[in-house]
């Protein structure tokens, strides 16, 4: 084997230095040229108490990151992005999601995507409104994050208080129509807001408040709620509680004899664990719902939404959820709105979200001026359980099934 | 009346689960004057290990009580030997409640890892039924759950009250360097104090996993729960923690009835904070053996 002469050696290193100075800006120039990229940032809860919830809002985010870029991107303005998603676990932690929402837009990430949970919503949206960062959610829908007259946050989802308006003409549609109601609420930013607008909405739709009952944000008992409820029972009985409080309420109902003739919760009954756990004794439980994968929305990405929900169970171990469809939108929607301004400025993404006017995955969005979904078109549909499925009982122009009404005993559903 | 006594009812079966929960830190409490920061999270893997059971081999989350306990009590002797000791040791007690509450929440995530983040809950075949005494509804889970709850707390102070073991571990909480003295081996009774403590632990997680959804996150209330019976019953004694859980599920109770829904943790640290005036060593125990 030769040796390596000195004078050899510093020659090569010299003409090694040379080529790469003069071709390393040919070398981004081109890796530039092949697609630029956009970071879309925020937190999401992966851990906590929100966990559940915030993993499905996170996957579909996911997923959507995953088909766009699989597609070689999208071209906006003449040139071709691919998207990067940048989420951090917040632990549903409003005070660790703050932090991490601060880092990111120290480090300059224009676009952010919400977390779930309205607690952790409303701060971190604080934040990218003052530094003028639009933020789309498919999780917050308490009314404090669209009356502060914040302009860059968006939400998939009416405000709480508008997100009974059509659960009040469900409740009129039903035969016999039932003539009372109580209302379980938890004390938290979402829960509250969304109980006050039930409230507000049933009584102005004709019906008669029997009872309203606010419980602490973290409940481990509601007996003395249901022995309340079996003095004075109700023909509906509404929670507007958080996914692991509407099943404790549903378990304790069902284990002290708790009957009524509609059991409505908000959350809880449209995730499989819930469905699971309570096995036959779900059915008849109503929910409301936002998505259905057999709805007959057009995407111009995914196609349909039957199609989303393919593509999402080939890559996706996790059940689809409607908030996996709603985190997808987001993400959609900020492709629509990047399109639209034809730029990747934030002023300009926020101008054309604002005035955004598509039909997604999700179903046609149309933001109102404060910022949330419009009431009428992203407003729940109503489901209710019938053999561990969610099926469409309301409107009559989406049902997938008639309402069973009242809802059997829980000693008939053994 | 009907509400009053149904009231009662629903306050005592729930204290009996608080007892029950709290009892493991009781012990720890006054025999080695460690806050256990970590106590809710062992509840959590007692739910967890049972939920593992009744899921895979079908065995009935009561029966699995004392396959849960067993090793629990050999994860709390091997914790306490291992790490805490060491941390006792090498600094001073502040630095095991540090210890405490790094391994909680390093197990909080490794149940996370495990289990996923989805709350998770124990349904066997009779989990929904109830009966009815007159006007009251019982609800089977939750008098299954109180009756169990008792049943343990009994066997525990037999334990303590008639056993060698128990009569050592009496004695090191009393005067550790008499007991010492007497030719007791404290480390090995820490060791044992911290499993027998983590077994109890693990036995209220088998049974409120029946009770109650439950997730990672909740071991926090756990703790918190434990930490408020123990200052209401006082430190170390069954009987002061069966008084003080047994009380706080009737304030709980009966403050969400007569004031409102939302005010039972008002109302629950508000009494905390006036035991802790009145009579810091609660309504049973003796002193910590730290504070004496």
């Amino acid at each position: 084997m030769r040796k390596l002469g000195r004078r050899k050696f510093v020659k090569l290193v010299g003409a090694t230095a040379a080529v790469s100075a003069i071709a390393a800006p040919m070398i981004g120039r081109a890796q530039a040229q092949a697609g630029k990229k956009i970071v879309f940032g925020g937190s999401v809860p992966l851990s906590g108490r929100a966990a559940e919830t915030g993993l499905n809002v996170h996957h579909g985010y996911q997923a959507a990151i995953k088909f766009l870029n699989e597609m070689g991107g999208v071209e906006i303005a003449g040139e071709k992005y691919t998207f990067e998603l940048r989420m951090f676990d917040d632990a549903s932690d409003p005070a660790r999601a703050t932090t991490l929402i601060q880092r990111q837009i120290d480090e300059g990430v224009d676009f952010y995507l919400g977390s779930f949970g309205s607690n952790i919503v409303l701060p971190t949206a604080a934040i990218t409104e003052r530094a003028k960062k639009p933020m789309v959610q498919a999780g917050g829908g308490s009314d404090q994050i669209f009356t502060q007259g914040f302009k860059y946050v968006f939400g998939l989802f009416p405000r709480a208080t508008r997100q009974f308006i059509s659960s009040v003409e469900f409740f009129k549609s039903i035969n016999p129509k039932p003539k009372t109601f109580s209302v379980i609420m938890t004390n938290d930013a979402f829960s509250k807001t969304q109980g006050e607008g039930a409230i507000k909405d049933c009584k102005a739709g004709g019906f008669d408040l029997v009872e309203s009952y606010q419980l602490p944000e973290q409940i481990t008992d509601v007996s003395s709620v249901l022995a309340s409820v079996r003095a004075k029972t109700p023909d509906m009985l509404i929670c507007t509680t958080h996914d692991q409080n509407s099943l404790l309420i549903t378990r304790q109902m069902i284990a002290s004899g708790t009957n009524v003739p509609l059991l409505y919760q908000t959350l809880g009954p449209q995730l499989q664990t819930y469905r699971d756990t309570l096995g036959k004794f779900a059915s008849a439980i109503c929910v409301q719902i936002y998505w259905d994968e057999r709805a007959p929305y057009k995407d111009k990405f995914f196609g349909t939404a039957t199609k989303f929900a393919e593509y999402y169970r080939r890559n996706d171990q996790r059940p689809l959820a409607y908030h996996t469809a709603g985190g997808a939108t987001c993400i959609v929607l900020y492709v629509h709105a990047m399109q639209m301004a034809k730029s990747t400025k934030p002023d300009a993404v926020r101008d054309a979200l604002a005035a955004l006017d598509v039909e997604t995955v999700y179903g046609r969005v149309k933001f109102t001026p404060e910022g949330d979904g419009d009431a009428i078109l992203l407003g729940p549909a109503i489901g209710q359980v019938k053999s561990g499925k969610v099926e469409l009982v309301f409107p009559a122009s989406a049902k997938t099934s008639d309402l069973v009404y009242p809802a059997p005993k829980w000693t008939e559903k053994s | 009346m009907t509400l009053i006594l149904q009231t009662i009812v629903d306050g005592l079966v729930l204290g009996g689960l608080y007892s029950l929960a709290a009892i493991g830190f009781s012990l720890i409490f006054g025999v080695m004057n460690v806050v256990n920061l970590s106590h809710g999270i062992i509840v959590l893997i007692g739910s967890y290990l049972s939920y593992i059971l009744w899921r895979t081999l079908g065995i009935d989350p009561l029966l699995s009580i004392p396959l849960v306990m067993v090793a629990l009590f050999g994860f709390g002797y091997v914790y306490q030997r291992g790490l805490i000791q060491l941390a006792v040791d090498r600094s001073s007690l502040l630095a095991s409640m540090l210890v405490t509450f790094g391994v909680a929440l390093m197990l909080r995530n490794v149940l996370v890892l495990i289990f996923s983040p989805d709350f998770k809950s124990i349904t066997p075949s009779w989990a929904f039924n109830f009966f009815v005494i007159g006007p009251i509804t019982v609800d089977l889970v939750r008098i299954s759950a109180l009756a169990a709850s008792l049943v343990l707390l009994c066997l525990l102070a037999l334990v303590l009250g008639y056993t060698h073991m128990g009569r050592v571990i009496r004695a090191t909480a009393q005067q550790d360097l008499a007991a010492r003295l007497c030719g007791v081996n404290a480390r090995h009774v820490y060791g044992l104090t911290f499993g027998v403590s983590a077994a109890f632990a693990g036995a209220s997680g088998a049974i409120l996993g029946i009770v109650l959804p439950f997730s990672p996150p909740d071991e926090a209330h756990w703790t918190i729960n434990a930490f408020v019976v123990v200052t209401l019953g006082g430190v170390g004694s069954p009987s002061g923690a069966l008084i003080g859980g047994l009380l706080l599920g009737l304030i709980s109770t009966a403050t969400s009835q007569a004031i409102g829904p939302a005010f039972p943790n008002a109302m629950m640290f508000l009494i905390l904070v006036i035991m802790l005036l009145v009579r810091p060593a609660g309504l049973l125990g003796n002193a910590f053996s730290g504070s004496r």
